[in-house]
């Protein structure tokens, strides 16, 4: 009996392959934007498998996670590579997941029915950054000691709950080899598992309601009467794709090569921290812009001056589906917000840049 | 990737079918080749390193029927030279090889039965402290396990 | 006197007048007058002789309150009726010696002051007189930590240095040597006034016995050094040892340098290209600059395979040896011959390069990375132009 027949009696392959072979992408001014989500599905696919690499040879404690990381990036073979497209994906998914949601905001492609698939994605938005956090203080050198340092004190600033966060984020009152450890876990157990889920239900919801097209599309075709041309899924799409990853990987190999991500000293419990210690460049701008605040504002931190708007608009974000009456005049607003987002954003990263130490 | 539905006939293979054939043809040993440079590195990985651990916390000191009584030997550790010596009695112990005072590197001297430095006769007893001259504290000393005939040290637990 | 007011302030004009020349006998550069002026009842509660239960009158022996300052060479006998005394030391503090007023007669501070030279240093000039502290506290003018400044106060002085037909360098000279750095970093052990000149029999170490002061600290050198070519020689000549090329106050970090035939090396001040030695100063010289040489091509090899990513552990463990031996070399200098210098050379220049060597390697390896990313990068562009084709030619939706 061929394989494909005793397969399908088990798994509904053929109707599977049926819904591929009809799934279609729509194709208008901006469908440029499709292909960021998949870009950023690759660099987290890089990002596990590297990942899983590296966990046979990591060590997650104190005493032994630098030299393990040193021993990684000088005696296994290709450790070096493995580790810098790690640290280099890691970026790069960042950078790729931003895109994709402001693609989404500017495009609209939150609204009905896709609320769920927005709340999903979103979702795995902020824990990406949760990734990026946890798995910077891995290697345990310097750099990274002192800025988990520095960003694990910036929840103390909220009143009531502040301290308890604190505690809690550390695994104690400082950070130690106690963080280590519960940062590994959260990296490489607990974040994965919860993406996982969210994750999955997020791609399911793309293909069952196939791709958002932007109200301006949508405008075009009740006014002229002309549908949205479509390309197949298969194999028009998925080979931009590939070209797309493909092009991704040369690009995390080259930088691997000539741009080999560092690995510093070890880091040193009781040493003073170095001049102009800075956080990842995709947490730039909250770290700048927390400098800006005053130092108390009516008798609270004044930090919360900036705590308090981007919990809201995080907030916001979370909500954007449910408050967006969707007219034209409510979606021009939200991309004006997007837009003024983005240039503080942008601004601040750019001033914490070239910031000289202080 | 789905092949696109073409007609079958006994004809020749239209000309389109035949430059479709060497694409995917070109595709494939281009697209193995860029399998093969993603597989191959990961194999590499997974195969265990000629030195299986990092050698900071615990290191081979060479061979123990080699190491004579009243005699020591220099070893790296983690970046430093240490010291192993086996005392008269036969006892194994490991120190820091770098003085305590400017981090010259200590030898032992079988005439005075201390560690010594030469560089300005600091002179340490057999329990690595610092008993005469210009160091100020004592030698950090090591763990010291044979195993078969082999030395190993490690940093104290 | 017609008022009592009168009287009374006739007595005090006296009494000032009397105390005029003694005050004036009392060396301006000595801490005694400051502390005679500034309530010495108030310093002496922390002085260590109250904590033994002395009082005023234990050292002003005659007269009544307020003492006048004793004679400056009644001072040194005075300390010495308890100091010199064995069996009074020992029940108040036996760790203390009994021999340093012996000590200081032997001195030419001592001698001079048993000559009636009041210009010199006495017991309370170094140790204070009124709130003197043990040597140990760090507050004691003659704790190690303040000695070099406390000897300074006439030694560095010119006028008081020249009417003794002595330099008033030594201070100055030792504060710019390496041993004062060494000091000021915190190295307790190194050398200061007291160490080389001892504290109470302060003497200039003779010429001959120079070298033997060095060696308690450099005992390698003095040893290869006494058993070296140079040493009857140096006996013949006069000419003090270690202190000859290196100084005896203002030494510095010897140099390489040091050792050549032409100006302005240190050997050439006696050497000459004829002269017995000249072979080994030009062997040594080669030899030093050979090693030197390797060692740095090794360090910039190293430095430049870590700049651009690639750890060097290993190689920075080898190149640490290379200097070790660079150190004995330099050592072994003192032998002033071929053996051991040769051999110590020998090892550091083999280490030198096989740290070389890894750098090499590690350059080498990212050579070899860069070649297969370029094999990779191809590969992935045949790929990728192939790619490019086909979509180009799937047929129009």
């Amino acid at each position: 009996m061929p394989v494909r027949t005793w397969l399908d009696e088990r798994i509904p392959i053929n109707a599977i392959e049926a819904a591929i072979e009809h799934k279609s992408v729509p194709r208008h001014r901006y469908s440029a934007f499709y292909f960021l989500g998949g870009m950023t599905l690759f660099f987290f696919l890089v990002q596990v498998v590297t990942g899983g690499l590296l966990l046979l040879y990591y060590r997650p404690s104190a005493s032994e996670a630098y030299e393990s990381v040193s021993f990684i990036m000088t005696r296994v073979p290709f450790g070096w590579l493995v580790r810098s497209i790690h640290a280099w994906s890691a970026n790069l998914m960042i950078g790729a997941a931003f895109a994709h949601l402001f693609s989404v905001i500017y495009t609209h492609g939150y609204r009905r029915p896709r609320e769920l698939t927005w709340l999903s994605g979103l979702l795995v938005f902020f824990i990406t950054f949760a990734f990026g956090f946890s798995g910077y203080l891995l290697p345990w050198n310097e750099l990274a000691f002192f800025a988990t340092r520095v960003g694990t004190n910036m929840p103390g600033v909220l009143p009531g709950i502040g301290d308890h966060l604190v505690y809690f984020m550390r695994g104690g009152k400082d950070v130690t080899g106690a963080t280590l450890t519960r940062f590994f876990g959260v990296h490489v157990a607990i974040l994965p598992a919860i993406t996982t889920v969210l994750l999955a239900t997020h791609l399911l919801l793309v293909q069952y309601h196939g791709m958002s097209v932007p109200p301006s599309e949508e405008t075009r075709v009740k006014r002229t009467g002309n549908p949205t041309p479509a390309m197949p899924f298969v194999p028009h799409f998925v080979l931009r794709d590939l070209f797309g990853w493909t092009l991704a990987l040369a690009l995390l190999a080259g930088m691997s090569a000539f741009l080999p991500w560092e690995l510093g000293r070890k880091a040193d419990l009781f040493a003073p921290a170095p001049a102009g210690i800075k956080p990842e460049w995709y947490f730039l701008w909250m770290f700048q812009a927390l400098k800006y605040a005053p130092a108390t504002l009516v008798g609270l931190s004044g930090e919360l001056l900036v705590m308090v708007p981007v919990s809201l608009g995080a907030l916001a974000l979370l909500l954007l589906p449910f408050i967006d009456p969707d007219t034209p005049q409510s979606r021009r607003v939200i991309k004006v917000l997007a837009t003024l987002a983005l240039i503080f954003m942008a601004a601040m990263t750019a001033l914490a840049l070239v910031a000289r130490p202080s | 990737m789905t092949m696109e539905s073409t007609a079958h006939s006994s004809e020749a293979l239209p000309p389109g079918r035949k430059r479709r054939d060497v694409l995917g043809w070109l595709l494939g040993i281009w697209g193995a080749g860029v399998v093969a440079s993603v597989v191959y590195p990961i194999l590499r990985f997974l195969s265990p390193p000629e030195v299986p651990e990092d050698t900071s916390r615990i290191v081979s000191a060479g061979k123990a029927s080699s190491l004579a009584p009243s005699s020591a030997r220099l070893v790296p550790f983690g970046g430093e030279p240490a010291i192993v010596l086996r005392l008269a009695g036969g006892e194994l112990r490991a120190f820091s090889a770098v003085c305590t005072h400017l981090s010259c590197t200590v030898q032992y001297r079988d005439d005075l039965k201390q560690i010594w430095c030469a560089c300005h006769n600091g002179h340490y007893d057999l329990t690595g402290r610092n008993v005469s001259g210009p160091p100020p504290r004592p030698l950090a000393p090591y763990d010291v396990n044979v195993k078969g005939d082999e030395i190993f040290l490690s940093r104290k637990a | 006197m017609r008022t009592c007011r009168a009287r009374i302030t006739l007595l005090w004009l006296v009494a000032a007048a009397a105390a005029a020349p003694v005050a004036a006998q009392v060396p301006a550069q000595s801490g005694t007058a400051a502390a005679a002026v500034t309530s010495p009842a108030a310093l002496f509660r922390d002085d260590v002789h109250a904590r033994a239960g002395l009082t005023c009158a234990s050292c002003h022996t005659s007269g009544k309150p307020p003492y006048g300052p004793i004679g400056r060479t009644a001072i040194a006998p005075l300390c010495a009726t308890c100091h010199s005394n064995a069996e009074y030391m020992r029940k108040v503090n036996p760790q203390l010696r009994v021999d340093e007023y012996e000590q200081y007669l032997t001195s030419t501070h001592g001698k001079r002051m048993s000559a009636g030279e009041t210009r010199v240093a006495t017991c309370t000039d170094c140790h204070g007189a009124h709130g003197m502290r043990v040597v140990s506290d760090t507050r004691s003018p003659a704790a190690p930590q303040n000695v070099d400044k406390t000897c300074a106060r006439c030694h560095s002085d010119h006028a008081l240095m020249s009417a003794f037909g002595r330099d008033d360098n030594p201070p100055e000279d030792w504060n710019a040597s390496v041993h004062a750095a060494a000091f000021r970093r915190g190295d307790m052990s190194a050398p200061t006034c007291t160490t080389c000149h001892r504290p109470h029999a302060g003497v200039a170490p003779g010429l001959a016995s120079v070298t033997l002061v060095c060696a308690q600290c450099h005992v390698r050198e003095a040893e290869l050094f006494s058993k070296s070519p140079k040493k009857p020689i140096f006996d013949l000549l006069g000419q003090g040892g270690c202190m000859t090329c290196h100084s005896n106050h203002r030494i510095q970090k010897p140099s390489d340098a040091f050792i050549a035939l032409e100006q302005p090396a240190l050997c050439a001040t006696c050497h000459n290209d004829q002269m017995r030695g000249a072979d080994v100063i030009k062997s040594m010289r080669a030899g030093l600059q050979n090693l030197d040489g390797g060692i740095e091509r090794a360090s910039a090899v190293l430095d430049r395979a870590e700049r651009a990513g690639m750890l060097v552990d290993d190689g920075r463990l080898v190149l640490h040896d290379a200097r070790e031996e660079q150190i004995l070399t330099r050592l072994n200098v003192h032998a002033f011959a071929d053996k051991p210098f040769a051999d110590t050379a020998a090892k550091g220049v083999a280490d030198a390069a096989r740290a070389e060597a890894i750098g090499a390697q590690a350059l080498a390896e990212l050579r070899y990375r860069r070649q297969g990313l370029a094999v990779a990068t191809l590969l992935i562009i045949g790929f990728l132009a192939t790619l490019w084709v086909k979509i180009r030619r799937l047929p129009k939706t």
